[in-house]
């Protein structure tokens, strides 16, 4: 068993701006969209709290990128461009994750400094934070200031699409949190993904990796 | 005797007698035939002696008239010598007095002064005096005397002066003396060449004269035009084809129609040119083309011969709106810009102040409103933004009432509007880009009724609009305005106004009961077409009416199941994925133990 730093310093600062965002954002958004049922805050202040941690978001999302470019790691999140080994890989994980992981196979995957994530992770990373939260910043900036940025929501399709986009990829985010905190449990100890986001450090032999 | 016979008559009956014939008048055929060839015989011998005589009898006439002397008729100087007494009076039934003084000079200065007291006032000798209280009062005197005219001036001669006959032979005509005095009458040629055209035309018309047909008064209190903004103006300025000449029977349907037209000569005129123009283009004129007399025209507001300066309708009790709109304006006064002019500030707005005073537009969708806000409260886009987000984007689409007037509620509009130009689309141009053969099912909701628009039908209705020409683009915008007209006039305290965010964002607001479209008609009023409330969160919305969305308010209804099938997902997976863990744990624990 070897330990070695899985997470960087400034990753593990910034995956907990994220998830603290994340969640900040989640329980706002909810009190905003659904103020009749939802009462934890007023409206008012759950408006400035959501911009404030959306841009902590936006922040946090964009060194994430500088970061990760500036060091190279970038190509931690480029899946395998061999489309027939991407498929076997992927059906691999996939396998062990709907089947294996129940009678006792060993993970396929074997994490590393410079292979952290396995094909299944890949792809739902670059979803998520290729597609998915790019789309989330920029309606979300959009909706921050509807009347300064009026000409850019009508060329997005106006007010009502650009609501309906920011929502419903706020809900994909929540059914991705759901299951990356599910998944983060599925090593040696159900904690120890979770620690090494902590320390950094992960023994790296025989464990799942999510 | 006969004075009560005359007391008696009505002066319609006198106006209905005419045998009446001038004094001496009566002729005698036979003796005329006989009398005529000696008369004339005497007149050539005996008219050069006729003519000096004459002369001579007038030496003294001439005299006495160099000296300044009156001379009167007849038995008129023994008449004189009591009614020349200026404090002459006598008592009238009524118990009122009568002044019965003769100015000598006027008479022997009028067109009658060739007559004597007796040739008018024939049944008055001294034999035959009235009494005091022989008169009911003041009026029943000159009506009687009056009817002493047409001896001489029979009713038929007017018949040629279509205007006087008309108002002579009224059953309350006025008697002569109203309009041409009693004693110091004069040519109408010599009144019309000493008096300006104001006061000839009020010569009469100050008197209490009315149009026969209808009995409207046309009288004129002649202080007030002397004193209005049009004190400079001839009488003919405004009423042309009216003139000292010409005075055409009343064209006018009645006092209403007379108003309109007259209103209609202060556009064409061109005096108040700008102001035509706004009032053209607004409500009021709108609503008058279209027949509806009583849309106010310029005399109601601005009064008819006692023309206002402006600063007359600058005060609560000049306000000239209330004419009509009293509910409003009684609310209005209960509300803060009321009750501040109450107070004395006379800053405080009026109804022109925020509607214009002459181009007047339908509040619903008129932006002119918020404007008139943000003229006087300069600093409400800075404090607004102070404290409310999207402060802007507020003020663009939340009309200024609905937070601070919090007794007006409100409502939803949605405008059809064109995206390429951000004009509201008028009814007539709607029905142009259905065109004539539209689907009389599809629009048949924008009937109004009470039947709503569905989310559906509404849809419908755009897509349709779309394909009525290349060219155009129509999208629904939406503003909340309020829902209660009358009540959004009575304005708050900013501390009593609306700053609780939940009440607009929120899927249980009331603001979002109640929908419509609201489509400006021709004349400037606004058409509003009831929509189902659904439509705002309703997927047949977000094409339509991708412009219009307040958070909480509008959500859409099938993202919100979007949204819990995710969640379930979300939610069941690693559920499920841990219970087939916990049920298969016993094959691992049995491979592991086997791999050991």
């Amino acid at each position: 068993m070897n330990k070695i730093e899985l997470h960087p310093l400034p990753v593990r600062i910034l995956h907990w701006i994220n998830a603290l965002s994340f969640l900040v954002l989640i329980v706002t958004g909810i009190q905003l969209r659904y103020r009749e049922m939802v009462g934890i805050i007023p409206f008012r202040p759950a408006v400035d709290i959501h911009n404030y941690f959306g841009f902590l978001l936006t922040g946090s999302y964009f060194l994430y990128f500088v970061y990760y470019l500036a060091t190279g790691k970038i190509r931690l999140y480029i899946p395998d461009l061999n489309l027939k080994r991407l498929l076997m890989s992927m059906l691999i994980q996939a396998k062990y994750y709907g089947y294996g992981i129940f009678i006792g196979d060993k993970n396929p995957f074997h994490a590393a400094p410079d292979n952290k994530f396995n094909s299944l992770q890949k792809l739902s990373y670059d979803v998520v934070m290729g597609v998915l939260m790019p789309l989330q910043i920029l309606t979300g900036v959009l909706l921050w200031n509807v009347k300064g940025f009026a000409k850019w929501i009508t060329m997005a399709g106006g007010l009502k699409i650009v609501d309906i986009t920011h929502v419903l990829v706020s809900m994909c985010l929540v059914t991705f949190i759901f299951i990356h905190v599910y998944l983060s449990t599925l090593g040696a100890t159900p904690l120890e993904h979770i620690k090494a986001m902590f320390t950094g450090y992960e023994e790296i032999e025989e464990e799942h990796s999510h | 005797m006969m004075q009560s016979t005359i007391l008696k008559k009505t002066s319609l009956d006198f106006l209905s007698r005419r045998d009446w014939t001038c004094p001496g008048a009566q002729t005698r055929p036979l003796l005329s035939l006989i009398a005529g060839p000696v008369l004339g015989l005497v007149y050539m011998l005996y008219m050069p002696v006729v003519f000096l005589s004459f002369l001579i009898m007038l030496l003294p006439c001439i005299a006495i008239a160099k000296s300044g002397a009156v001379v009167l008729k007849g038995d008129s100087e023994m008449c004189l010598g009591c009614h020349a007494n200026e404090g002459m009076i006598r008592k009238l039934k009524d118990n009122t007095t009568l002044s019965v003084y003769v100015n000598a000079a006027q008479v022997s200065g009028s067109v009658h002064s060739f007559l004597g007291c007796n040739d008018c006032h024939k049944d008055i000798s001294m034999a035959n005096h009235p009494a005091d209280r022989t008169f009911k009062n003041a009026e029943d005197f000159r009506a009687t005397t009056a009817k002493l005219c047409v001896k001489c001036h029979s009713i038929d001669t007017f018949t040629a002066k279509r205007m006087h006959y008309q108002v002579i032979t009224q059953a309350k005509a006025p008697p002569c003396v109203e309009c041409h005095s009693a004693h110091s009458v004069q040519r109408v040629a010599a009144i019309k060449a000493s008096e300006s055209n104001n006061d000839y035309c009020l010569g009469c018309h100050k008197k209490n004269i009315r149009i026969s047909s209808t009995q409207s008064t046309v009288s004129i209190d002649g202080s007030q035009l002397h004193s209005s903004m049009h004190k400079n103006h001839d009488c003919a300025s405004c009423h042309t084809g009216f003139s000292k000449e010409t005075h055409p029977l009343t064209p006018f349907a009645n006092k209403r129609d007379h108003s309109v037209t007259l209103s209609g000569t202060c556009m064409q005129l061109q005096c108040h040119a700008d102001k035509t123009v706004q009032v053209a283009g607004s409500i009021h004129y709108s609503m008058l083309k279209e027949g509806n007399l009583n849309a106010p025209v310029c005399t109601d507001c601005h009064g008819f011969h006692a023309v206002r300066n402006k600063s007359a309708f600058n005060t609560m009790a000049g306000v000239p709106c209330k004419n009509c709109h009293q509910d409003v304006f009684t609310v209005f006064a209960g509300g803060v810009h009321g009750k501040a002019r109450l107070n004395g500030n006379s800053v405080a707005p009026l109804c022109s102040s925020c509607h214009h005073a002459h181009d007047i537009k339908a509040t619903v969708l008129n932006e002119g409103i918020k404007y008139s806000c943000l003229g006087c409260h300069k600093r409400a886009v800075v404090l607004h933004k102070k404290w409310l987000p999207e402060a802007a984007l507020h003020l663009d689409s939340v009309s200024c009432a609905v937070c601070h007037s919090p007794d007006a509620g409100g409502m939803v509009f949605l405008r059809l509007v064109d995206k390429n130009t951000g004009k509201s689309f008028t009814e007539s141009q709607v029905i142009k880009l259905l065109g004539e053969n539209y689907p009389k099912e599809l629009i048949g909701p924008m009937i109004p009724s009470n039947r709503a628009i569905t989310e559906e039908g509404l849809y419908a209705i755009v897509k349709r609009l779309n394909a009525g020409s290349e060219n155009v683009k129509v999208t629904l915008i939406g503003s909340i305005s309020v829902s209660r007209g009358i009540e959004a006039h009575n304005l708050t305290l900013k501390q009593h106004a609306v700053k609780e965010c939940e009440q607009c964002h929120s899927a249980k607001s009331d603001f979002f009961s109640n929908v419509s479209v609201a489509v400006i008609k021709d004349n400037g009023e606004a058409e509003l077409f009831k929509v189902d409330q659904k439509v705002l969160g309703s997927t047949y919305s977000v094409l339509p009416a991708n412009q219009f969305y307040a958070l909480g308010s509008t959500r859409l209804k099938m993202l919100d199941i979007i949204g819990i099938l995710l969640v379930v997902v979300g939610v069941s997976f690693p559920i499920t994925h841990l219970l087939i863990r916990k049920v298969t744990a016993p094959i691992r624990k049995k491979r592991e133990e086997e791999h050991k």
